[in-house]
């Protein structure tokens, strides 16, 4: 398994043409690491800025204008230029590959493409919304988008339907790698869950974002053309683009948070030193979650209007998928039991997204409810919910990897004890940030309002308060990764002492992964006495 | 998609060969939703605004839709052959089956052009020169619809015919490798085009005809 | 596949083709879009299997190739339930204001 000279992806070419036209999985992973977390940072802006105007009850920043416009750019880039690209491009381009013993993924130059129509649409997106920005919140509501539209509405659509090709790219890709490339020996069954999640992730991004491209198609050609499709003015539906919409946009939380989930599943069994309990029931779970999913979308219309029947429908719907959720935050439960726990910085990110999305998938139930959604529609309640969801469940899932990968991806340690700190921080700090929130909300608080009544100003101050200590919690990774890049120490292969196959070759990874087609034997995830058995099988 | 013999992260031929097909396959289930989305919008705008909006479909012109279709399932058996002639191992005859293939897809475009003319001297063309007065607001709507889906499966026609096109000259310089799956792929990509058309067909030009 | 079996299909796209046309022009009151339909998807079905040559692809192709068509049927189903469902009435487009 070891090669004799230590050459690596890294530095097997060197100059900036060998990164930007690179077709290396791993390279490009890399790429979008640093793409992300710029879109990551600016977004996060956005977000102080938020939290810092509603200090006050009259609003610090005063104009309500630019207040709307905040929101918008922070959801806008969250959702299109971090959330969904996130895990899969990253960590998914990355390990996936190595997980199932493949050279690279099955079309390397289109990996390529997809990142630089990422790129494109994030600078197109970022142009619009630095020259004056848009004031629609990020689901470009109609007749918000249209006829009562105030700023550079087409080229912020454009850029986020240009970022639609590059998911679609990368979910085909992923598809005919897992389908196509897998090593000798690795069935279906023996594949790590990360592998799973990511399957049931791209099967959405290829089957709903074209939803997304051709609603947004029509919505520019109502906006250029000023003829009606969807503005009530000119005689459209605006609900036919708010069902249009969240046939995407709901998948999208899943596009969102399976990925993650997946993380978890890989992390949870290496620091309990245990198989992963129910391992069937977690990879069909993901399937689940991804293909009902896209039947509960209505969910987010039950006030606007849409046939009491259609609403019915949605809530039963919707409540069905809370199971194959909560089946997988018991599987994790149940794999902690009696399991030789270690708490690892990428162990305790993984316990703040059981906890946290546990929090998070409960309050959704709340919001399944017709009677209560009702009460609590457009409040922060809403606001609370879907960020315990993306940011507790989804960004923590994020970090959990990132931290559990980081060994492999650059072949050093980071400072551990900064690295916890920094997971206690997250979760404090968003704790305090966002359950606040959820008592704002049931108060009667609506979300996108720039000012408010004095007596939410106490929730909102701690709010804010919170909201720091969380930038604070994602800021400090930033130091000590670089640190670990100059000065870390240098890890080994195997550093978790996991089963995967990413973890039999060396850190970081030899350009072409591995020297010879690995032979899976065993399931993942199998431990003896608390010893990996490893998944490769030395034939 | 790919021209070059066996690439490193495959196998075997086979291996590559599965593998480019299934992504043909997935990127035509993404095609299929990315059309679909328009003709969900068709189907409930036909519920919403009952006969106004069928009324509306009344002035298309179903004799250029009819011959059209026949022009563009035509031209779909021609690649068949071209494909079929390929995978035998000739030369000749997948160049002659592609240039006509091609040919008929041109007469489809040129077909279509005629109709959008006079439907611009009709005073159909939302935002261009429609009589509002006249046709009304739900006309309108459906006319904007027409011409999304229409417009957007001619530009999938024309790259279509652009391949086509490229192909024929790459197999008739032999530049193009026996084992290759270029020809299939793209035959399966300008097949797809013409089911979408098959769809398009009744809902636009036969919706309304016998009231 | 066969350059017969190509025109035979061929052949029987046409004579549907004719047969859609045709029935499109008799009084079939609300079966009219059903029917047009229902010959859509023959037309579909027979181009997807023949020249698209599903006939002989394995199960995971054919799978790929249901899967677009059965979300864009969840996405028809779930939608028009809502609208043959809507009980407010739609504000007259003509008019402005």
């Amino acid at each position: 398994m070891s090669a004799p000279a230590a050459e690596s992806y890294l530095s097997a070419r060197i100059g900036i043409r060998s990164w930007l036209l690179t077709t290396d999985h791993k390279r490009i992973a890399l790429l979008y690491f640093a793409s992300i977390t710029f879109f990551f940072a600016v977004g996060g802006v956005a977000a102080t800025l938020i939290r810092l105007n509603l200090i006050v009850p009259e609003g610090l920043l005063g104009s309500p204008d630019l207040y709307n416009r905040l929101f918008t750019m922070h959801g806008v880039i969250m959702v299109w230029f971090f959330l969904i690209p996130s895990i899969p491009t990253t960590m998914g381009n990355f390990i996936i590959p190595l997980m199932i013993g493949a050279r690279d993924l099955a079309f390397p130059r289109l990996n390529l493409l997809s990142w630089y129509l990422y790129i494109a649409g994030g600078v197109i997106t970022v142009t619009a919304l630095l020259l004056g920005g848009v004031d629609t919140g990020w689901t470009f509501y109609e007749p918000y988008s249209t006829f009562y539209a105030t700023g550079y509405i087409i080229l912020t659509i454009f850029g986020i339907f240009v970022a639609g090709f590059s998911s679609i790219l990368t979910g085909l890709n992923f598809i005919v790698t897992i389908h196509k490339l897998r090593a000798p020996g690795m069935t279906w069954y023996r594949l790590p869950v990360f592998v799973w999640s990511t399957y049931a992730t791209s099967l959405i991004l290829v089957l709903a974002t074209p939803v997304l491209a051709m609603t947004l198609l029509m919505l520019l050609a109502e906006r250029v053309l000023h003829v009606g499709i969807f503005s009530p003015q000119l005689g459209g539906d605006p609900l036919l683009f708010q069902h249009m919409f969240w046939f995407y946009s709901h998948p999208a939380v899943y596009i969102m948070i399976l990925p993650s989930m997946g993380v978890i599943s890989e992390i949870v069994p290496v620091f309990a030193r245990k198989p992963l309990f129910g391992y069937e029931f977690v990879v069909w779970c993901s399937i689940a979650i991804a293909a009902i999913g896209f039947l509960v979308w209505g969910h987010h219309m039950f006030v606007a209007g849409q046939s009491l029947y259609a609403s019915l429908a949605f809530s039963f719907l919707s409540y069905l998928v809370a199971v194959p959720s909560a089946i997988k935050v018991f599987n994790w439960t149940a794999t902690l039991h009696e399991g030789w726990i270690r708490f690892d910085a990428p162990m305790l990110y993984a316990f703040g997204f059981i906890g946290l999305f546990t929090i998070g998938g409960l309050t959704g139930l709340f919001l399944a409810a017709l009677p209560i959604d009702v009460h609590v529609t457009d409040t922060y309640f809403v606001v609370a919910h879907f960020h315990y969801i993306m940011v507790g469940g989804a960004v923590m899932g994020y970090f959990a990897g990132l931290h559990y990968w980081w060994p492999k991806i650059t072949g050093r340690y980071y400072p551990e004890y900064w690295a916890r700190f920094a997971a206690i921080l997250a979760f404090f700090g968003f704790n305090v940030t966002f359950f606040p929130q959820f008592i704002l909300g049931y108060l009667g608080m609506p979300r996108r309002y720039q000012a408010y009544p004095p007596e939410f100003q106490i929730w909102h101050v701690l709010s804010s308060a919170g909201a720091s200590i969380l930038a604070v919690g994602y800021a400090l990774p930033l130091f000590y990764f670089t640190w670990s890049i100059l000065k870390g120490d240098r890890a080994p292969a195997n550093p978790w002492e996991a089963t995967g196959l990413e973890w039999t070759i060396r850190s970081p990874p030899p350009p072409e992964n591995f020297d010879r087609t690995p032979t899976v034997v065993r399931p993942p995830y199998q431990y003896d006495r608390g010893k990996p058995c490893l998944q490769v099988g030395n034939d | 998609m790919t021209d070059e013999v066996l690439t490193f992260q495959y196998a075997d031929a086979a291996q590559q060969r599965d593998a480019v097909t299934l992504g043909m396959w997935a990127f035509l289930a993404t095609e299929v939703l990315f059309f679909g989305t328009l003709i969900a919008a068709y189907f409930n705008y036909r519920i919403w605004f009952g006969p106004e909006f069928i009324a509306a479909a009344r002035m298309t012109k179903v004799l250029f839709g009819t011959i059209n279709t026949g022009v563009l399932l035509t031209s779909s058996a021609c690649m068949a052959m071209a494909v079929s002639g390929y995978e035998a191992g000739s030369r000749r005859a997948p160049v002659l089956w592609l240039i006509a293939t091609a040919l008929l897809g041109l007469a489809f475009i040129g077909i279509k052009g005629v109709e959008y003319w006079l439907e611009y001297q009709e005073h159909l063309v939302p935002a261009l020169s429609f009589d509002l007065p006249r046709y009304g607001g739900v006309a309108e709507i459906f006319f904007l619809f027409y011409f999304c889906a229409t417009g957007l499966h001619a530009l999938h026609l024309l790259i279509g015919i652009s391949l086509v096109i490229w192909l024929a000259i790459w197999i008739g310089t032999g530049r193009i490798d026996r084992e290759s799956s270029t020809t299939r792929l793209i035959g399966l990509y300008w097949h797809f085009v013409d089911v979408v058309w098959i769809f398009l067909f009744p809902l636009i030009y036969l919706a309304g005809r016998s009231g | 596949m066969s350059a017969r079996g190509i025109w035979r299909c061929w052949a029987a796209l046409m004579l549907l083709l004719a047969l859609t046309t045709a029935l499109a022009f008799v009084p079939l009151g609300s079966a009219q879009l059903g029917a047009s339909l229902a010959i859509a998807c023959v037309k579909a079905l027979l181009v997807l299997f023949f020249f698209m040559e599903l006939k002989g692809s394995n199960p995971l192709i054919r799978a790929f190739a249901c899967a677009g068509f059965f979300w864009l049927l969840i996405m028809i189903a779930l939608t028009s339930a809502d609208y043959t469902h809507r009980t407010d009435q739609r504000v007259p487009v003509d008019e402005p204001g």
